[in-house]
């Protein structure tokens, strides 16, 4: 089947010589040459079904049109994806998808988000020939944890029933009856109760299942959407990130509203689980925006731009009275690929730090497909640089320890807050990097805000070793900062093998100096 | 307390089923011995048939509720089902069907107080040359005028 996967032929759709893949189908070939032919049953991630006759197209020889998602391609065949017989049959098709519909697209949460919405704009604008009265069936159905399932608006196409049968083989959804009575519906006293029910809402073509933790928030259409990488498991997988811009005379209550998946064959396929799917408050919830200075002697005003020189002061004034001893860091695997190792460059390599701890949130569960038991997204990638994950250690930490640069909000959850305050009152100075307004922000003399894995570059390192970059989908609030820039600030402001970070301008680069460094991520530069 | 087979239909079924490459195919046979069984396919039927076909309840639900001869319900001794399709209705299987509801007293998909008569309007029965037609439990009837159902009914015990 490999070999014969990569030979390619010649079709023709409309007159235009495509190349297609020997083997595939009409619809994946037309979609490979940019050719978008309307379908609403098909999905890339199950075998063609048949169902909705969206997808009809005419091919020279066959007498009667032919489903474009189930017809394999043969060399020179001659398509027409747009002819006057195949506009015809496709406005045919929707009007019989279309008498059963309650066209209730106003108050509908799928409106501009749904496919028979966007066909019926393409080739329908016709008034319905049907007089009969429609079937009145379940509208409010709740099937799972947060899904509604309006049996109405469903045009039957299976694709929920086929993912719960095939990527969760849960079986929570069925098609009963038969004709104009079918509809989907759950075995009485069961529901869709598995970590990828949210996926349903993603891949129901039109307004059947809607997802209660989107419903009547906003509408689709004043979403802007950005690509990133999930950070609430190793698996790494791919998302996208929809958030409102906001509107110019009145404040919107979030920023992000939902979470997609982003097809990745090799990381995720087309899905997302509902914890990395519905865990997205943390991109908004109790933001820290503003660099906090609690102690800090004499005049000085920080900013972001004497920051390092700060920093880079009191670390030198250690290093040069060969106190780097006194030097903790406290880290977590939320770091890119590109922050740890600037971290472990200057603190590991230059100044040979040696407490050096981890603070992560505790293991969680796996699912078995893709939640992994590891709750930060980039430990893999902290192992690979080459750090020895510990543990914080309060009383290594409390013991001769004249300055300490922790980060993350992870702290608070390890330890209770008297035996930290405890700890870290012995400690003289200490900044820390973090994303959240939290009590834990006390302790430390200077709190810099820093921007989420969304909010800016880099790269991480999934559970499976595969290294993702990943761009800014959201803008950091308020004063946040990415740390790679701080930390190759810093690194340059010290002065050791400066000419090294005097050249990284960018993550990007700061991976391809890690490529030569370390032969682990030589492999994404290729 | 759950439906169990008896011992001779137990051993019925695991013939039926050794016919097949898969369990899961012997499910229409296995359904019809369900119904006989048990008068109907209730959810209780339904978790006994997944259970011996090691499929989910809800795969059998789908079956039982797309082909008509499988019932939810429990049916009358005499399942009367009359043909509402095309060539039975232009023959007047409509007024058919008035003069059974008004005979029995009971509308189509009702069953008579003292659990004799099923009245059900069906699809096509395939007997168009016979039309208008009906189907008392296996038996066809054709050709149905109010005076034939009558005599027909009256035979019934």
């Amino acid at each position: 089947m490999q070999e014969k996967a990569n030979e390619m032929i010649k079709i023709f759709i409309d007159k235009e010589p495509v190349e297609a893949e020997q083997g595939t189908t009409v619809l994946k070939a037309a979609e490979r040459a940019g050719i978008h032919i309307p379908h609403l049953c098909y999905h890339p991630a199950f075998p063609p079904e048949g169902s909705c006759r969206m997808c009809l197209v005419e091919i020279e020889g066959f007498p009667k049109l032919e489903l474009a998602c189930s017809t394999v391609v043969k060399d020179e065949m001659k398509i027409s994806a747009k002819s006057e017989r195949v506009v015809k049959a496709r406005k045919a098709v929707l009007e019989f998808l279309l008498a059963e519909h309650p066209l209730d697209c106003p108050i509908c949460d799928k409106a501009g988000d749904c496919k028979l919405q966007d066909y019926y704009d393409e080739y329908g604008l016709f008034e319905s020939q049907f007089k009969e009265a429609k079937e009145k069936r379940e509208k409010k159905l709740k099937i799972g944890k947060s899904l509604i399932l309006d049996q109405e608006r469903c045009v039957l196409c299976t694709r929920c029933v086929r993912f719960l049968k095939e990527v969760t083989t849960t079986q929570d959804l069925g098609v009963f009856h038969r004709g104009v009575h079918s509809s989907v519906n759950i075995y009485e006293g069961a529901a869709v109760e598995n970590n990828y029910s949210g996926n349903l809402a993603e891949i129901c073509p039109v307004g059947a299942i809607t997802d209660e933790d989107f419903r009547f928030k906003t509408r689709s259409w004043f979403l802007k959407e950005g690509e990133s990488i999930c950070p609430l498991c190793s698996r790494g997988c791919n998302i996208l990130i929809e958030y409102h811009p906001g509107f110019p005379r009145f404040e919107v209550p979030k920023r992000v509203y939902r979470i997609k998946a982003r097809e990745n064959p090799e990381v995720n396929d087309f899905w997302v689980c509902d914890r990395g799917r519905y865990g997205y408050s943390y991109l908004d919830e109790h933001r820290a925006d503003k660099i906090i200075m609690n102690k800090i002697e004499g005049e000085n005003v920080l900013t972001w731009e004497n920051i390092s020189e700060y920093l880079g002061e009191k670390i030198k004034r250690l290093s040069s009275a060969k106190k780097t001893s006194g030097i903790a860091l406290i880290l977590h695997t939320w770091l890119s690929n590109e922050e740890l190792f600037l971290l472990h460059k200057i603190f590991k390599d230059d100044l040979k730090v040696e407490k050096i701890f981890f603070a992560d949130l505790p293991q969680g569960e796996a699912d078995g497909y893709l939640l992994t038991s590891e709750t930060s997204p980039n430990r893999r990638g902290a192992q690979e640089i080459g750090f020895d994950i510990k543990p914080v250690d309060l009383d290594a930490l409390a013991s001769g320890t004249d300055f300490l640069l922790a980060f993350g909000p992870f702290l608070s959850g390890l330890f209770s807050p008297k035996d930290l305050k405890a700890a870290l009152n012995t400690v003289k100075r200490k900044v820390l990097f973090s994303s959240y307004t939290h009590e834990l922000n006390s302790l430390f003399d200077i709190v810099l805000p820093v921007a989420l894995i969304a909010e800016k570059e880099g790269s991480l390192t999934n559970v499976e070793g595969k290294v993702q970059g990943f761009q800014p989908a959201l803008e950091p609030p308020g004063e946040s900062l990415p740390e790679w820039k701080v930390l190759s600030d810093l690194g340059k402001e010290l002065g050791i093998d400066s000419k090294f970070y005097s050249e990284l301008p960018s993550p990007e680069a700061i991976l391809i100096e890690m490529g030569k460094k370390i032969p682990f991520f030589k492999k994404k530069n290729d | 307390m759950s439906p169990e087979f008896s011992e001779k239909t137990k051993k019925k079924i695991e013939e039926i089923v050794a016919r097949y490459p898969q369990k899961e195919a012997a499910i229409l046979p296995v359904l019809h011995i369900t119904q006989q069984e048990f008068g109907s396919i209730s959810a209780e039927e339904e978790k006994l048939v997944a259970r011996i076909l090691g499929i989910k309840p809800i795969s059998v639900r789908e079956i039982v509720t797309f082909y008509t001869m499988l019932s939810r319900e429990s049916l009358g001794k005499y399942h009367i089902q009359v043909c509402s399709n095309l060539s039975c209705s232009l023959l007047g299987a409509g007024n058919f069907v008035d003069y059974l509801v008004e005979k029995l007293g009971i509308e189509p998909g009702e069953t008579t107080p003292d659990k004799k008569f099923t009245l059900s309007t069906v699809e096509c029965l395939g007997a168009c040359e016979r039309a208008p037609c009906m189907l008392i439990n296996f038996n066809y009837y054709g050709e149905m005028d109010p005076k034939k159902v009558d005599e027909i009914l009256d035979g019934l015990k």
